[in-house]
């Protein structure tokens, strides 16, 4: 078995046994609680260029299936876990984990003490990593010196628009580095998608005649994104019915005013429980959080805060006083996660129902 | 048999939806007051009086409006061209009011046109908006609901039945061949 | 809102046997002290004389009753409370309320029942409104129809498909099924249900049998909050009852749009029936696609559940008892050594638990092994780690009362008999697994024939492999660090190695990887909770400080068995709150899921490890307490103890092999209290048998005072006393006495020490706590003078009676006298004297 160490910025080393790929790379470290869900977290283009360490002790028991992944080409840059299984169990034709990570080039570290490692970031706050094979000066040097890109979004989201054709209303998506989940929650709801890039123009994707539009997830901070993107979902938010998800959340917030604020400590999981306020109830949902909205920013003359993350206080999402024009900071399609929220899709679809029933009328 | 077309989850949610888009269109919360008709209008009315209370911290008058047959020879449907009123409880001014009337079903539009009588009847509203849960279609009247939770196309050998936990011991619509 | 209530009426579990242990007594310990922050009263019935909680109420509040309609309308006139709570007195209790409801006396006198609305308490209790309700709810069930013709049967059939289970109905309890995978098969089955004559009925279901079965265990409030503490796997497959089945939490072979359906459906279905409080839905979950069942609805506090809050460190009893009361789930405030959010935080695991049942053959042997439909364990134990295999391997080393830390060998049994022992599963599976793994039986063959999923073989492959390389290479530094990272303790290492445990403490020194112990919480490492309950591993990080002051370690008994039963824990209970009391900080070592003993609020700190010498000692040298009590006989464990430095080590009581007797028989008993020179008299006994038997063992009932203890109670106390040489009997002492006839008086058959038994029944017929008193003399601080002054037996005005019960039934025994060691619980009750 060969010996990989997992270095953190703070000088701490972890040693541990190599699997998947035996690249050498670098990262944010990030530390996701989700008990279930492997395959969709590290497809998932939320987790461009960051490390994952799973807390939940073994992973990859029931292999990867080709209809749950998040995006085709995983960009995480590596997978810390306790316990890794090698395993292709039969139903739904599988392939392990092992196979997976090599193909896409992510180097996977196994049977180091992974809770210690999660315990140590919650103190310590965010921090970058590299996965190297020997924990010397050179490899801290490299990791010190190392600047992570802040063009994420550029990275991962499509370049070009592309369709994903159905019968219903049209929904223009706008990629940042969106997650699948959201694409198949408006599939069950027969909308007809084009997935546009993030730098589209709000004249650009009003072209295209949309019932509504839809801002995706995507990696890394909204404060790297141009203005003209914040100008785009201005212009678009009077027109059309619009939901925002994760960055899309975030972007709508900085589009209205609010400002970003970057967490201590990235959240990922689905173990928060979140208050809608309007019902004063609250659900579970997969929360991939890096940022948050700061509620003092808001303007309440514009925007309500619909939702709120009990644990730790942030603004989990927001609505438009004046247009029907929404977001959600957590993923509400629940790949992985609970599927508590999902009906928040379907509020996006009625919210499209009733502009093309009201054929656009000014009130 | 019935099948739920919409459940207790989906109920919640179009009310919700509701409560945003009134705020919405009524640019906020100022000289709204909400009427529910017949039973469970009104308890569709308070709810969405709740939701704006978490949503804006205010209390939105809730009035209730009993619409019944005047002559008791006819039998009770909204069919019935002659409605009257009573047994209603409205215990604030709807002058200068921005007057939502919340009911569970639009159907005809019978109903809504007596309750729209009844309203100006009280006083003079700034403006009268509909809210409804469910539309089914097949009006008789020119009337329009402003405000729909969820539009589900019926033939009119079809019932539409709305459950309110309140009094049906569920939340749920279901759709009756 | 139920701030308004003032008294509560809380129905208990009753006596202990098949299907409930002590964890609805665990339960009701947790659940009265978050109804005492309320400051509500509470009238507790329960006739189960093992009940640890019924203490924490005020006596007078006590109703040592059988849990039924009649006995709790009676207690309802007289007491008048304004609640009734039946959740934690499992299925009796809550058909009970059912009856209280239809019969109208819950409105008649204004009583709210909590955790349920009795309309909906009525859909869950009826099968068939049971199933329309699912059905409404859209919930997939199985499939079921009653038929009367083989016409009827193919119709059911085209309709659903095979295969299905064929269930002749009869009034006469004919367990028989078939399973029929084609028409052939059906007719036969049909044939051969209807030729008998008293068959009219047939029932043909959709067979599920092979299926996963998933159990998930959450909880909602009045307003609709809802959360799930944890899903449960059962490595067993649908066919052998959940509670006879290993279960593993988190789940292992679940993909995640599976795990959320069935979270999905188990909100619903919460919400369909409008519970407060806790809830436990079983499912069945198709092999091949993603397809599931609703099995079983069980919204109350059940065995899984408590095992979901014990591998999530989530108090769950706690915050289900004011969720039933009426708080709102973000309202609820814990004690201060938990985090705030913790309440409605959904549990994340990072660890891994398995949870092994355990069997009464040992004792019971002439009873259908077989595991089914109908539960057999009478126990159960948990082993957890950071791998699955960890977890795996300390179960099965905590499910060993072997006194030496070793695994049963399988080796000598035939290779027909493991196959067969896998179709038809018996006790000790895993070990026939790995066995049958070891034999060379191909893991997708394995998986085809007892229908556990591959996972699991792959996991206990890599077990074998670890404990083949650990045997072959003897004393390697590298086979210790195997050892120890797949759950070996130290013990096992020694006996495999047949060298003594303090060679491989020596090579620990010198080891890089070290005994780390890890927290169970319920946050993954994302809040520093305290939920001070800890396990070991092998990893880099110890969470556990040593213990600050004078410490008190408590070795529990582990899991339930037969015999001592619940009793056990009871004692075991009682110690830790006399230690407490005393001033000690007190650490628990147990590994019964069900277990009072760990109860959160009853020790300062908990170590879930399994009770074999090596990780006691991990304990020892880490917390370094100044005494260790081991409750009940462990004579092997102590005299290894023993050898190691000077532990301050106390057995309570001594073991029954020190006992002396003249003969087998006596009719009654003096019950002694001995503190050095000084003998108490504690009280008169009378054995009582239902049986023709007279040997000692076959009496297992007990009533206090004796029998003419008008005349004899002071004679025969001052028989008994002369026969004590205070040199030789220390403690809870009993002097047996046969009694032949009115001529003849009493002989004297012989001395021992109290049974664990009863002494619960002394505590809870004098109103004295003798095993406090007990403890407090091995602590050193009994005053046993204001004892004496306390306590004098005297004039009694009831009988008090104990009644083993025996799970002679339950096992399908035809036997009908059991012994002690059969035990499965006991019945208290209490008979006035005619004066």
């Amino acid at each position: 078995m060969t010996q990989r160490y997992l270095i953190l910025e703070d000088g701490s080393a972890y040693a541990g046994k190599a699997f998947g790929s035996l690249a050498t790379t670098t990262g944010e470290l990030v530390a996701n609680s989700t008990m279930n869900g492997y395959q969709e977290i590290i497809s998932n283009q939320i987790y461009h260029n960051q490390i994952i360490v799973f807390t939940q002790t073994s992973i990859g028991n029931t292999g990867l299936a080709q209809n749950a992944y998040e995006s085709v080409l995983p960009t995480a840059k590596g997978v810390i876990v306790r316990e890794y299984e090698n395993l292709a169990t039969d139903h739904f034709k599988r392939i392990s984990l092992d196979r997976y990570l090599k193909r896409h080039k992510i180097p996977g570290i196994y049977d180091v003490d992974t809770r210690q490692i999660r315990r140590h970031l919650q103190q310590k706050g965010n921090m970058k990593a590299s996965i190297v094979d020997v924990a010397d000066e050179h490899a801290f040097d490299q990791l010190h010196a190392t600047v992570l890109t802040n063009q994420q979004v550029a990275q991962v989201a499509t370049p070009k628009p592309y369709p994903n054709p159905d019968e219903g209303a049209n929904v223009i998506v706008v990629d940042f580095g969106l997650k699948s989940g959201i694409l198949r929650e408006l599939s069950k709801r027969d909308c007809n998608i084009t997935v546009v890039p993030w730098n589209s123009t709000s004249e650009t994707i009003l072209d295209l005649d949309p019932d509504g539009v839809v801002l995706s997830t995507g990696p890394g901070a909204p404060g790297n994104l141009p203005e003209s993107v914040l100008q785009m979902i201005r212009e678009v938010q009077t027109q059309v019915p619009l939901f925002g998800i994760g960055l899309g959340h975030e972007l709508f917030a900085m589009a209205n005013g609010a400002k970003i604020s970057q967490l201590r400590v990235e959240h990922h999981g689905s173990n928060h429980p979140i208050r809608e306020i309007i019902t004063n109830e609250i659900f579970f949902s997969g929360q991939e959080q890096g940022y948050a909205v700061d509620s003092k920013s808001i303007d309440h003359a514009k925007l309500f805060i619909t939702h709120i993350d009990l644990v730790n206080g942030t603004v989990q999402g927001l609505r438009h006083r004046d247009y029907p024009a929404f977001s959600v900071q957590f993923s509400p399609d629940g790949a992985p996660g609970p599927k508590d929220s999902v009906g928040l899709f379907d509020d996006f679809t009625e919210f499209m129902a009733r502009r093309r029933d009201n054929n656009g009328d000014e009130y | 048999m019935g099948k739920i077309i919409l459940d207790k989850m989906a109920m919640q949610r179009a009310l919700t939806r509701i409560t945003y888009e009134i705020v919405e269109k009524n640019k906020g919360v100022e000289d709204l007051v909400l009427i529910g008709i017949k039973t469970r209008g009104i308890f569709l009315a308070n709810r969405i009086a709740d939701r704006l209370q978490q949503l804006e911290n205010v209390t939105i008058p809730v009035g209730e409006l009993d619409i019944t047959n005047y002559r008791d020879d006819i039998e009770h449907d909204s069919t019935s061209s002659d409605v009257k009123m009573s047994n209603n409880k409205i215990d604030f001014s709807v002058e200068g009011k921005r007057v939502i009337l919340v009911d569970d079903v639009l159907y005809t539009g019978r109903t809504v046109r007596a309750a729209l009588s009844a309203v100006m009847d009280l006083g003079r509203p700034k403006s009268i908006n509909l809210a409804v849960l469910v539309d089914r279609g097949h009006r008789e009247l020119p009337i329009r609901a402003d405000f729909v939770g969820k539009n589900i196309p019926s033939s009119q050998k079809e019932k539409i039945k709305v459950y309110v936990s309140e009094i049906d011991d569920k939340d749920a619509v279901e759709l009756i061949k | 809102m139920a701030t308004n209530i003032k008294k509560l009426l809380l129905l208990g579990g009753g006596p202990t046997n098949i299907g409930h242990e002590n964890e609805l007594d665990a339960a009701a310990y947790e659940r009265l002290s978050a109804i005492k922050r309320t400051g509500a009263q509470v009238i507790y019935v329960d006739n189960n004389p093992f009940s640890f909680a019924s203490e924490e109420v005020q006596p007078a509040d006590v109703y040592v009753q059988e849990v039924n309609f009649q006995n709790v309308v009676n207690i309802i006139e007289k007491e008048k409370p304004d609640a009734i709570m039946p959740k934690i007195g499992g299925l009796n209790a809550m058909q009970v309320a059912w009856q209280l409801e239809e019969s109208d006396v819950l409105a008649n006198n204004n009583i709210q029942l909590l955790g349920i609305r009795p309309i909906d308490l009525k859909k869950v209790l009826d099968n068939q409104q049971l199933r329309e309700l699912l059905d409404e709810t859209g919930e997939p069930i199985i499939a079921s129809k009653i038929v009367a013709s083989d016409d009827e049967a193919m119709d059911f059939v085209r309709d659903v498909g095979f295969p299905v289970i064929v269930k002749p109905l009869s009034a006469s309890h004919d367990t028989s099924r078939f399973i029929c995978n084609n028409t052939d098969e059906m007719e036969d089955a049909l044939e051969i249900s209807f030729k008998r004559t008293y068959i009219k009925w047939v029932s043909i279901e959709q067979s599920i049998v092979g299926y996963k079965e998933i159990e998930m265990v959450a909880i909602r409030d009045e307003n609709g909050n809802k959360l799930l503490i944890s899903g449960l796997e059962d490595m067993d497959p649908i066919g052998i009852h959940s509670g006879d089945s290993i279960i593993f939490a988190p789940t292992q072979t679940l993909i995640n749009q599976e795990y959320q359906s069935l979270r999905t459906a188990t909100f619903r279905i919460m919400d369909a029936i409008n519970i407060t409080g806790t809830c436990h839905i079983q499912f069945a979950q198709s092999r091949t696609d993603s397809n599931y069942f609703v099995t079983k609805v069980s919204p109350f506090f059940t065995r899984n559940a408590l095992l979901a809050a014990k591998s999530t460190g989530y108090p769950l009893s706690y915050v289900s008892t004011l969720l039933e009361m009426g708080y709102a789930l973000p309202e609820i405030k814990l004690p201060e050594k938990y985090s705030k959010y913790l309440p409605f935080m959904e549990p994340t695991m990072d660890h891994v638990v398995v949870r092994i049942p355990l069997w009464p053959f040992r004792d019971i042997p002439d009873v259908d092994q077989h595991l089914n439909t109908l539960m057999k364990s009478v126990g159960s134990t948990i082993g957890i780690g950071r791998t699955v295999e960890e977890a795996i391997m300390k179960a099965m080393h905590s499910s060993q009362f072997s006194p030496r830390d070793i695994l049963p060998s399988v080796s000598k049994i035939s290779d027909d008999d493991v196959i067969n022992q896998l179709i038809h599963p018996l006790a000790s599976r895993i070990l026939i697994l790995m066995e049958a793994i070891r034999r060379g039986f191909s893991i997708d063959e394995l998986s085809e024939l007892t229908k556990i999923d591959r996972f699991y073989f792959y996991k206990m492959n890599q077990l074998l492999r670890a404990q083949d390389f650990v045997i072959n290479n003897p004393l390697s530094p590298t086979a210790v660090e195997v050892g120890h990272k797949y759950g070996f303790g130290d013990g096992m290492l020694a006996e495999l190695w047949n060298v003594n445990i303090s060679t491989i403490e020596r090579m620990n020194r010198n080891s890089k990887t070290k005994v780390t112990f890890k927290e169970v919480e319920p946050s993954a490492g994302e809040f520093l909770e305290t939920t001070n309950v800890f396990y070991s591993s092998y990893e880099l990080e110890n969470e556990s400080q040593p213990c600050v002051g004078k410490t008190a370690l408590i070795i529990g008994r582990g899991g339930n068995q037969l015999g001592p039963n619940a009793a056990a824990d009871y004692y075991t209970a009682q110690v830790l709150d006399t230690a407490h009391k005393a001033g000690y900080k007190t650490i628990i070592m147990n590994t019964n899921p069900n277990a009072i003993s760990l109860a959160p609020a009853l020790s300062d700190k908990q170590y879930i490890e399994p009770i074999q010498l090596g990780n006691i000692l991990n304990i020892v040298n880490l917390e370094k307490p100044d005494i260790i009590f081991l409750p009940g006989n462990r004579h092997y464990l102590s005299k290894k103890l023993k050898e190691f430095a000077d532990l301050n080590i106390v057995v309570l009581p001594p073991d029954q092999k020190v006992a002396k007797y003249n003969q087998r028989k006596a009719t009654d008993a003096v019950d002694l209290f001995i503190d050095h020179d000084r003998i108490l008299p504690i009280t008169t006994i009378s054995f009582y048998t239902n049986s023709h038997r007279t040997e000692l063992r076959y009496i297992n009932n007990y009533q206090q005072p004796m029998n003419h203890w008008q005349t004899d109670e002071q004679k025969l106390i001052d028989l008994a006393i002369n026969k004590i040489d205070t040199s030789q009997w220390q403690g809870l002492v009993q002097v047996l006495f046969n009694r032949i006839d009115d001529q003849s008086g009493y002989q004297f058959s012989g001395i021992r020490p109290i049974r664990i038994t009863e002494s619960a029944f002394l505590n809870k017929t004098t109103g004295i706590n003798w095993i406090d008193a007990l403890v407090k003399k091995y602590l050193g601080i009994l005053d046993i003078d204001h004892l004496s002054e306390y306590y004098q037996p005297g004039t009694h005005k009831r009988y008090a009676m104990m009644e083993a019960v025996f799970p002679f039934k339950e096992l399908q025994s035809n036997r009908k006298d059991g012994t002690s060691t059969q035990e499965v619980g006991s019945s208290l009750s209490f008979k006035n004297i005619e004066s």
